[in-house]
């Protein structure tokens, strides 16, 4: 096939070495993107919770964290931790985790996946937990009295009635913002994690079929992202009451 | 049972409630009444703390509700409320509704808070809806579901905020009938409702508020056939004659 004078050759791409590296960067997008969404979240829960229910100060400590990472470029941040935050560890525990070791018979992540991991996840939690209060604050006030009328603590009021709802209120937007982690990932090659176009560039320097390799990478990351989109949204937790507002008789 | 000593509430320059001096005996059933904004929801939610109170007190059982040494949840444990609006939880089937509180806060293990679940649907004439959510209930049955829910934790006091003012008309007897089966059984009620019926029928006493003040405390009888306040004669006025002007007299 030809274009223009360019000879396309996709078995530049997709045979030997060059689909060996876009085989390995599909294996660390994911490990990075799933990595990064669980510790996203876990953060996010915390967030969530202090701005909610925590007391004055770490709801200030919550905001502020909020506006720092979601005002400030993934890019930068990335760059931040990983020329300005590696340094801040022990020599010991750098060379420990340059030094790569096995963890369950796979490979322990490299400093540049675990920084990467790191600010994706410190990144995307900022946006989870705006997700999440926005979802919070569409559940009516009377859902929080009726359950504090019942002698439910704050904690239990939030855990029992009020996230269910917030979570099914707010789970579009919420997987909205796992495609964006999965989206944003190519940034991470500016600190050498070895993913999918960190990859790709690599083919483009070794054989110079870059639009193939281009070509094929978006493939994958459609591939990807449409998957990812159809389970997340399978998961739903909207219960059956949130649903439908059908009369049953 | 419940007593309150000279308690005062403000919303900014509104004084809300106005020297409230009140006391209710156990398993009695008191009607609160008056014109709306008068204060007599913010009354009741007093007594559970939905709402804060700025001066006085109130006792129950001869105990402050404020004594710090009394957790404020186990308090709410043994005071059923009953919200104007419901407030069922939607994400919960009837059945689950009623269980929350029960499986949570006493412990009770599925099978158990189950059986009682189904046992309270069966006294507020619900027993077919168990698996039904909310927004699968009409109104009238909601509300009956959020009764049974406020029964769960079996309370010493049931507290009632205007329970048939959301509903259509057709729904409001089957809500006052489950209220009439529950009252004189040992549980203290406190009911504020328009429903003058009810009031005349099952309660022992009403209670007059306007302006965040008790302005008459007295037996149904007493109070409908001859209330002696003249703003007590002029609610019920324009409540049972609701074309009448205001102030106009018969």
């Amino acid at each position: 096939m030809s274009l223009g004078g360019y000879h396309f050759d996709w078995s530049a791409v997709l045979s030997g070495q060059p689909l060996d590296w876009l085989l390995h960067g599909m294996g660390v997008t994911l490990e990075l993107t799933l990595l990064a969404g669980v510790m996203a979240t876990l953060l996010a829960l915390v967030l969530l919770s202090l701005r909610l229910a925590g007391p004055r100060p770490l709801q200030w400590i919550g905001a502020g964290y909020i506006t720092l990472f979601r005002n400030t470029p993934l890019a930068v941040q990335l760059l931040f931790w990983y020329f300005g935050g590696v340094v801040w560890l022990p020599e010991s525990a750098r060379n420990w985790l340059n030094a790569g070791h096995q963890l369950f018979g796979i490979g322990f992540p490299s400093t540049e996946l675990l920084v990467g991991i790191w600010s994706m996840g410190l990144f995307t939690a900022a946006f989870l937990a705006e997700e999440l209060r926005a979802g919070v604050r569409a559940v009516p006030q009377g859902q929080l009295e009726a359950a504090r009328s019942q002698g439910f603590s704050q904690w239990q009021s939030l855990r029992l009635v009020i996230l269910p709802q917030a979570l099914a209120h707010a789970w579009q937007p919420l997987v909205g913002q796992y495609l964006n982690l999965l989206k944003n990932s190519p940034l991470a090659m500016s600190i050498a994690v070895t993913e999918i176009m960190y990859q790709t560039s690599q083919i483009e320097s070794f054989n110079f079929h870059g639009i193939e390799a281009y070509a094929v990478a978006s493939v994958i990351y459609l591939l990807l992202g449409v998957v990812l989109s159809a389970v997340l949204t399978s998961l739903n937790p909207s219960p059956a009451g949130l649903r439908s507002n059908r009369r049953a008789d | 049972m419940i007593r309150f000593n000279n308690v005062q509430k403000h919303f900014g320059d509104l004084h809300v409630l106005k020297d409230i001096e009140l006391e209710v005996a156990k398993g009695e059933v008191v009607v609160i009444c008056g014109p709306s904004g008068s204060g007599k929801s913010t009354l009741i939610r007093t007594i559970n703390r939905l709402e804060s109170i700025d001066g006085g007190d109130i006792l129950i059982d001869g105990h402050s509700i404020y004594d710090a040494s009394r957790s404020l949840n186990a308090q709410r444990q043994q005071i059923g409320f009953v919200f104007q609006q419901f407030n069922l939880y939607p994400h919960l089937t009837a059945l689950e509704n009623i269980t929350l509180a029960p499986r949570h806060l006493a412990g009770l293990g599925k099978q158990e808070a189950s059986d009682l679940a189904l046992g309270l649907l069966e006294q507020v004439g619900l027993s077919d809806k168990s698996r039904h959510y909310p927004s699968q209930l009409s109104g009238g049955q909601q509300q009956r579901v959020a009764i049974a829910r406020a029964l769960a934790l079996k309370p010493k006091i049931l507290l009632f905020d205007e329970p048939t003012s959301a509903l259509d008309p057709e729904m409001i007897g089957e809500v006052l009938g489950v209220m009439k089966s529950l009252a004189h059984h040992g549980i203290t009620m406190l009911v504020v409702t328009h429903e003058m019926g009810f009031a005349r029928e099952v309660a022992d006493r009403v209670v007059f508020i306007d302006r965040g003040q008790i302005l008459e405390s007295a037996a149904p009888q007493a109070f409908f056939s001859n209330p002696a306040h003249p703003r007590a004669r002029q609610f019920l006025n324009q409540l049972l004659s609701p074309l009448h002007l205001a102030g106009e007299t018969v």
